[in-house]
């Protein structure tokens, strides 16, 4: 068990709150929670729980209402755009449900964006490229535009996007959601391997089957609150 | 089902993108204020002499008589000579010197008048009130521009005591009847001691269209009245030809503005309500999936735009109505005519021209819209057509560019019908601006030479009757004013200047001869082609010239000075002059053209002053040594005139007017476009794009088509400059020397032509800002 307040934590929620505008119970309420460096934390829920917004604030996509947010032993909460930008270029990758792949552009040049953003040099951004299409065994596709491809050779584009710069944690938001079974536990054993390899992962999902079988913990939220028995606590 | 739930449908959806129905009102709004102004100006362009003459009734002929010869009665009777439609008159006027603010104003003739108003020659008040009473005066022109304002004084002179009359009000006869009118009684008071009485007649009649019309006229007037009654007569002929000298000139470039400003106003609009319906397509998918029909769908749709174009297109009339007040104010000056106001059908047109347009540019694409179904309406609102582009953003990613920069340059072409519409409404305004910089600078050009104002910064002129009793004869005069010329510290040149009227074989009337005494090579005269003499025998001439004569450079030709003892001279003409005149005119020296170089003749001296010298300090030193009773008077130069300043004022403005309409057409287009890609502006967000990259990005979406529309635009600007100049010189009877059009040096032509890439920036720079501060949270939830 990893207290919230762990000295190793790679992500930490103090009191986080959320509220959107235009009214209505917060979106998240007084969460505080950690996840240890080199952990797989899958964090579940029914629809509209909350689940999108703890990964959006861990991602600094979005900002709490109140409490503070710390990721890879940076206050991410009191950034600035620009350098919330940059933060999140370095330390963070994030695999979205539709994969969120720029369809203009090819699988090659899709992986090397976030490298070419965070200003990497040309040739060391294309040999990282090339090395983690290798890994997820597209590399035969590096030239093709992702609307020609499947969505489990999406998928695997968009993990290889999220690694390109090496970031300390990779953010996954239902991973698996629009792909087959079978196709998602492939993703879901490219996910492992990675977390083999130290790769920090939280797993936003609700499916109960993928968080059980690769995920060493679980937190559920309701409504917006961490619930079950050790609520504040990746178990 | 009702058609009221999807109009207020689609209303819900466009004030729910208000950004968006503020720009299309905006666009409309300028749009129809730029067409209404055009079109004013479009009219006012279309003879506006002969309008004003109609409207002001005025004179064809006026005729100076001398009062004595004739009684009242006979005078009134002239009334009812055959032919005769109306009359005025007689009023008596004067023929003054005058100085205003301590320098010579010239000589004036001074009309009493007790109003302005009348049957004939309705001088309209432009500025102040008539003259209630002696003192007053009552100048002819517009106010403004460097002269007498209201509550100036203008000194009579030449009296024993000088009279000082406050100027009370402006007013516009359109055959210039006098140069300023006080009242009746005062006229008399005015005249110099010795002057003879004298009066004017101002008539209409049934027919007075041409020369021999209203010499016929003339004839029948005089012969009604005692010998020696008639002194003087003035043709509205000679009026239109005088203000065609100005009015026609705007006309070119007047028409040049309101064609851009038509044209792009068209473009932008199309683009715009099409963009904004096409924008509505997802929307649309989802209506139709709850039961709308295609043809309410085309009806909601029309209605979509029809709230926000109505809106703009209402206050753009009435900003138009605004805007083209001061600018017909200006034109009517530029004219000559008292005033010139915005038509009625150009309020109606320029709105309903503008509506009709919106409503054909929505119809395609909200029919499309009714056709689609759901599920591809749906499809076609989210995203531009897969495939369109992905080459350039392959190529893009291949070039050394900041990454930003690269997608913004490959961005365009997911949208090529977008772009090309951006990249024409782009290139019209830069076109525009470019165009307005050249011409004003052509314009600059012009009015130097025709002023010589650079070369001659003083001239010195007579300013009262020469060798009256008991002064000096006008030659010994002119000879003292010589003297005191050269005598002057600070003279670098002095040339004297002669004119009278020679007659050249093949040139019907008169042909004005100027001779130059001396060096004359300094002077500064525009050289159309050929050169400028400098050798006896040779002389230059103007194109009107060389188009009534149908000689060219190099020909000879024989002038009859009209001199004892030589009469007669062969010249050789070894140049074109831009002299601006339907009037032929020849330059030579006083040793090529001898017999012209005599007191009568002597018009002026040209004077080139010293580097250092103030040309200020300079004529008030050299009037203080001709003395205050010299009829002879040096005056300053001043650059140009009213017409080229109310010229580039009007470029200027109308050159704005465009490049605002092209700063919305971008703006609406790179917002279209953040919203189509908002989605991806998100994506983007997330993977670590900062929002000075989202800035560059975005803003690099319009650059590429800002880089062409540039290229494109500076050619074009260059070629419609030419055109435009050459075209205005064509109404003022002249040719243009060359520099006056090339005044485009590669250096300034690239830096006008970023132009274009300031139009692009400011119009993305918004919608750049807006997508760069966006939550990428936010923007990856829109759709």
């Amino acid at each position: 068990m990893i207290d919230h307040d762990a000295p190793g934590d790679v992500i930490r929620l103090d009191g986080v709150t959320k509220t959107y505008s235009g009214g209505g119970p917060p979106a998240l309420a007084d969460v505080s929670m950690g996840v240890a460096g080199g952990e797989v934390a899958a964090v579940m829920g029914p629809s509209g729980s909350g689940k999108s917004t703890l990964l959006n604030l861990i991602a600094g996509l979005d900002r709490p209402t109140s409490g503070t947010v710390t990721v890879a032993g940076r206050r991410i909460d009191t950034l600035g755009e620009s350098a919330l930008a940059r933060f999140r270029a370095r330390h963070i990758g994030i695999i979205f449900q539709f994969f969120n792949l720029l369809d203009d552009l090819t699988v090659e040049d899709n992986v090397l964006l976030p490298a070419q953003l965070a200003g990497a040099s040309r040739r060391q951004a294309r040999a990282r490229a090339g090395e983690l299409l290798a890994r997820m065994g597209i590399e035969e596709h590096r030239n093709s535009y992702p609307a020609r491809m499947s969505g489990g050779q999406r998928q695997r584009v968009a993990i290889a996007r999220a690694l390109v710069n090496s970031p300390e944690v990779l953010l996954a938001d239902e991973p698996t959601g629009a792909l087959d079974t079978a196709t998602g536990q492939e993703i879901g054993r490219l996910l492992r391997q990675l977390n083999e390899g130290g790769q920090t992962l939280v797993l936003v999902t609700h499916d109960p089957d993928l968080a059980e079988r690769y995920a060493a913990r679980t937190v559920r939220i309701v409504d917006g609150r961490l619930a079950g028995a050790h609520a504040g606590v990746f178990r | 089902m009702s058609w009221f739930g999807p109009v207020r449908t689609a209303t819900g959806g466009m004030l729910r993108h208000k950004v968006q129905a503020v720009v299309l009102g905006m666009v409309l709004l300028v749009s129809t204020a730029s067409a209404t102004l055009g079109l004013a100006l479009l009219a006012a362009s279309d003879a506006p002499f002969q309008h004003a003459f109609a409207a002001q009734d005025g004179a064809h002929l006026t005729v100076t008589v001398n009062p004595a010869r004739a009684t009242a009665a006979r005078l009134a009777g002239t009334r009812t000579l055959r032919g005769v439609t109306a009359m005025a008159g007689p009023f008596a006027e004067a023929t003054v010197p005058a100085q205003w603010s301590g320098q010579d104003f010239g000589q004036m003739v001074l009309a009493g008048r007790a109003s302005g108003g009348g049957p004939v020659d309705d001088a309209v008040l432009t500025a102040g009130h008539w003259v209630t009473g002696p003192g007053q005066i009552v100048l002819d022109g517009p106010p403004g521009g460097g002269g007498p304002a209201l509550g100036s004084t203008i000194t009579v002179t030449g009296l024993k005591h000088p009279v000082n009359l406050k100027v009370v009000g402006f007013a516009n006869s359109i055959t210039y009847s006098a140069d300023g009118w006080v009242a009746p009684g005062q006229v008399a008071g005015l005249r110099p001691a010795g002057a003879p009485a004298s009066a004017e007649l101002l008539y209409r009649f049934a027919d007075a269209g041409t020369e021999a019309q209203i010499r016929a006229d003339l004839a029948e007037v005089t012969g009604a009245l005692p010998a020696g009654t008639v002194t003087g007569s003035d043709s509205w002929l000679a009026a239109k030809s005088r203000n065609t000298g100005n009015g026609a000139i705007m006309e070119p470039f007047v028409v040049a503005f309101a064609l851009i400003g038509l044209a792009m106003a068209v473009l932008i609009v199309a683009n715009v309500v099409s963009g904004a319906v096409a924008a509505g397509y997802y929307r649309i998918g989802v209506l139709k999936s709850i039961g709308l029909t295609p043809a309410q769908v085309v009806v909601a749709y029309l209605s979509r735009v029809g709230v926000p174009a109505l809106a703009g297109c209402v206050l753009g009339v009435v900003a138009g109505n605004l805007l083209a007040a001061p600018v017909l104010h200006q034109s009517a000056g530029a004219y000559g005519v008292a005033s010139q106001t915005v038509p009625w059908w150009a309020s109606v047109l320029a709105p309903a021209g503008m509506l009709a347009l919106t409503a054909l540019a929505a119809f395609a694409p909200a029919l499309r819209a009714g056709r689609l179904s759901a599920t591809q309406a749906i499809a076609a609102g989210r995203a531009p057509n897969a495939g369109r582009g992905y080459t350039m953003h392959r190529l893009a990613s291949r070039l050394r560019l900041p990454r930003p920069v690269g997608l913004g340059l490959a961005a365009p072409f997911a949208r090529p019908a977008r772009t090309l519409v951006s990249l024409a409404a782009i290139g019209f305004g830069a076109t525009a601006v470019i165009f307005a910089v050249g011409l004003s600078a052509s314009l600059g050009r012009a009015a130097g030479y025709q002023s010589l104002s650079a070369t001659v910064p003083v001239e010195i002129q007579q300013n009262g009757p020469a060798g009256g009793p008991g002064q000096p004869s006008p030659t010994a005069q002119a000879a003292q004013a010589d003297a005191a010329v050269r005598a002057q510290p600070g003279t670098a040149h002095a040339t004297t200047v002669y004119e009278d009227q020679v007659k050249v074989p093949g040139v019907a009337g008169s042909v004005n001869a100027w001779a130059f005494s001396g060096d004359s090579s300094w002077l500064g005269y525009g050289v159309i082609a050929g050169h400028w003499y400098d050798a006896p025998g040779q002389v230059d001439v103007n194109t009107a010239f060389l188009t009534d004569s149908g000689l060219t450079i190099g020909d000879t030709a024989t002038i009859d000075t009209g001199t004892d003892p030589m009469t007669q001279v062969t010249v050789h003409i070894v140049g074109e002059v831009f002299h601006p005149s339907s009037d032929p005119t020849l330059y030579g020296s006083t040793r090529t053209l001898p017999g012209l170089a005599n007191a009568g003749n002597l018009l002026q001296w040209d004077i080139g002053l010293r580097p250092g010298t103030s040309a200020a300090s300079y004529v008030q030193a050299l009037n203080a040594r001709l003395g205050a009773n010299d009829p002879w008077q040096a005056t300053t130069q001043k650059d140009g005139g009213q017409f080229y300043t109310i010229a580039v004022g009007l470029v200027g403005l109308l050159a704005l007017m465009v490049a605002v309409a092209a700063g919305l057409g971008v703006l609406n287009t790179v917002l279209m476009t953040t919203r189509d890609r908002v989605h991806d502006l998100g994506i983007f967000k997330a993977l670590g794009m900062r929002p000075g990259q989202m800035l560059t990005m975005v803003v690099c979406w319009i650059a590429g088509p800002a880089v062409i529309a540039a290229a494109i635009a500076a050619p074009v600007a260059v070629a419609l400059n030419t055109a435009t100049v050459h075209a205005m010189a064509g109404t003022a009877h002249t040719g243009v020397p060359a520099d006056v059009t090339q005044v485009f040096p590669p250096g300034r032509l690239a830096l006008l032509s970023l132009a274009a890439l300031a139009i692009a920036v400011i119009g993305a720079l918004a919608p750049a800002g807006w997508a760069a501060r966006a939550r990428p949270a936010v923007a990856l939830r829109t759709e």
